[in-house]
């Protein structure tokens, strides 16, 4: 008895200490491209593809980030075009929290004839993958002379089906009794969604407005269709300008790749519960 | 009277509920609806970008031609290729490591975390970053040499055909390893721990516990995430036009929305893209019903 005891104890150590080992080389290869990109953005060039590589960089390389700040052609464009990041991130998020919202509270509170068909049709929209209708889309920017604007950035992605389902799932549990409180007390619709169903859908918004964040800051394939000016550029396509530059420094890259993670990487330490949520995963990524 | 103040009141909030969702139905109908529609009719077309006459009338020439093009067949399978490639790695390992993670109790926060970060970079940084890597003299070669006890054998990682499709792949599944783990951790957490204690109570081992009590109960998680993977993969683009783009050659990851890309941009054949991204459009479009067919029927009940 005491014999099988210790016996099974053993081979539930050995179970543990692999089942350790597995997740720390796992841990480790996960992480290995990550310090890479760190260390070789710390290092000149010569020292990057060095064999083997010199894991530990002497002290940071400032002209790799300097370099990389004012571009080959010496116009700080990467300033500029990480503006136009924000700026366009920013405000599909914005809006797409807006009209997310608007469109989940009508779905969710109110009862009007043709609701079903609607959210069905704003469902359906979810089966229409963006590449598939991407060159049609860039017809109707163009007739719209959307191409090279904000506004031909922005527009298209402002109505998110994902959003307005998840913010529909959301609401449907809120009380009705305080709605019809509000209204008894003489408040409008707009002024009950703005200081009563917007405020308390903190969650939601969150992980719907770091999705939408995320995406277009990812976006490569749209940004490539609508964008012709060096002006209007958004930092994928400055990364994949630069990278068809046949004489890139390897050091300045990663500087680069360094910078333009900066805001990701901040939003993911700071709000990372928003990342790693049931609602923020099941929305796949677009890229 | 009253009950007239009470239909009127419906009313009014039946015209409130066509208010909220108006905005969003109307770039609905602007930016999803029309494209697809005029997708369907410019596919018919022979319209080219750049020239001035009006595009006419083609039938089904555009589908005839791709059925007919070896290009088009080549970006099909490079697709399938990296498709099954990715798709299958991607759900083994990420259900390996979520097992795994489910079974400490310890820094479980900490290492779902470090897996994954790498998707919190964009793919466009992704991709730069294991451009260096596969450098000849970078990392990739450096640690398979280490592995396999070779030294200075180029593994040729952005040249040759097989390579580079592999190397597309490792980037792919390293991005998107520790997406999917955190998700199949969400799907395990949803097991109520009454079941694994009456299962062990019972006096089944871990092997046996995962057989036959976990793995059943994660086979919605499993089959969502795997259809996820795929819808994911059939629309990659980033990896390979990056690749390309820094000069790896295009024949062997030439993946269908590349090819849709270049169609219509580089060659000005806009009916022809359209027609390939119809073809494209009918596969997603089966992968996204199955997975909304499969996601409402996901909250399993553990009674």
């Amino acid at each position: 008895m005491n014999a099988h005891k210790t016996k099974s104890w053993y081979l539930e150590k050995m179970f543990s200490a692999l089942m350790w080992l597995i997740l720390i080389v796992a841990c480790l290869l996960i992480i290995v491209p990550l310090v890479f990109m760190l260390t070789a953005s710390a290092m000149p060039a010569r020292d990057i593809l060095r064999m083997p590589y010199p894991w530990i960089p002497s002290g940071i390389y400032w002209p790799n980030f300097w370099n990389a700040l004012r571009g080959p052609e010496g116009d700080f464009i990467f300033i500029r075009n990480a503006l136009n990041s924000l700026i366009v991130a920013g405000t599909v998020s914005f809006f797409t929290v807006i009209f997310s919202c608007l469109a989940g509270y009508g779905l969710a509170k109110f009862k009007f004839k043709g609701r079903n068909l609607v959210f069905m049709l704003i469902m359906a929209t979810m089966m229409i993958p963006f590449e598939a209708i991407m060159i049609p889309l860039y017809m109707v920017a163009m007739r719209m002379g959307l191409q090279d604007t904000y506004a031909g950035l922005i527009i298209p992605f402002l109505a998110n089906a994902f959003g307005v389902f998840l913010m529909r799932q959301f609401l449907i549990t809120f009380p009705d009794e305080i709605l019809d409180a509000a209204r008894i007390d003489g408040a409008g619709e707009l002024r009950i969604f703005g200081t009563i169903v917007l405020p308390s859908s903190g969650p939601a918004v969150a992980t719907l407005a770091i999705l939408a964040f995320r995406s277009q800051w990812d976006s490569l394939l749209w940004p490539l269709l609508v964008v012709q000016s060096d002006q209007m550029k958004t930092i994928p396509l400055y990364i994949t300008k630069f990278m068809a530059e046949t004489h890139s420094d390897e050091g300045i890259m990663m500087a680069v790749a360094v910078m333009a993670s900066i805001p990701m990487i901040t939003l993911f330490l700071t709000l990372s519960k928003y990342f790693i949520s049931k609602e923020g995963l099941t929305s796949a990524t677009k890229g | 009277m009253r009950k007239n103040k009470g239909f009127s009141m419906e009313r009014k909030k039946a015209r409130w509920g066509w208010v909220f969702v108006t905005p969003s139905l109307i770039l609905f109908s602007a930016f999803s609806f029309y494209p697809i529609i005029n997708a369907f009719y410019e596919s018919f077309f022979n319209r080219n970008l750049l020239s001035l006459r009006p595009p006419s009338f083609v039938g089904w020439n555009n589908y005839t031609y791709l059925f007919r093009s070896r290009e088009f067949w080549l970006s099909v399978q490079n697709t399938l290729i990296f498709t099954a490639g990715t798709f299958v790695p991607l759900v083994v390992f990420s259900l390996i490591l979520a097992i795994l993670l489910m079974s400490i109790s310890r820094l479980r926060r900490f290492f779902q975390m470090a897996f994954y970060s790498p998707a919190v970079l964009s793919s466009v940084v992704a991709a730069m970053i294991w451009l260096l890597i596969f450098d000849p003299r970078g990392l990739a070669n450096q640690g398979m040499n280490a592995l396999l006890g070779t030294t200075g054998v180029n593994y040729n990682w952005l040249s040759t055909a097989g390579m580079l499709r592999l190397s597309t792949i490792v980037v792919y599944f390293w991005k998107y390893i520790g997406y999917f783990t955190v998700m199949f951790v969400s799907g395990i957490g949803a097991i109520p721990d009454t079941l694994n204690e009456a299962a062990l109570i019972d006096g089944a081992n871990r092997w046996k516990l995962f057989w036959h009590v976990t793995f059943p109960l994660l086979k919605p998680t499993t089959i969502l995430v795997s259809i996820m993977t795929m819808i994911q993969c059939l629309k990659t683009f980033s990896t390979q036009y990056m690749f390309t783009s820094a000069g790896a050659p295009t024949r062997p990851i030439n993946v269908i929305t590349l090819n849709i890309y270049n169609t219509a941009i580089k060659d000005y054949r806009i009916g022809r893209a359209t027609a390939m991204s119809i073809l494209l459009f009918i596969v997603m479009f089966t992968f996204t019903w199955l997975q909304l067919r499969v996601s409402r029927t996901e909250d399993v009940s553990y009674m």
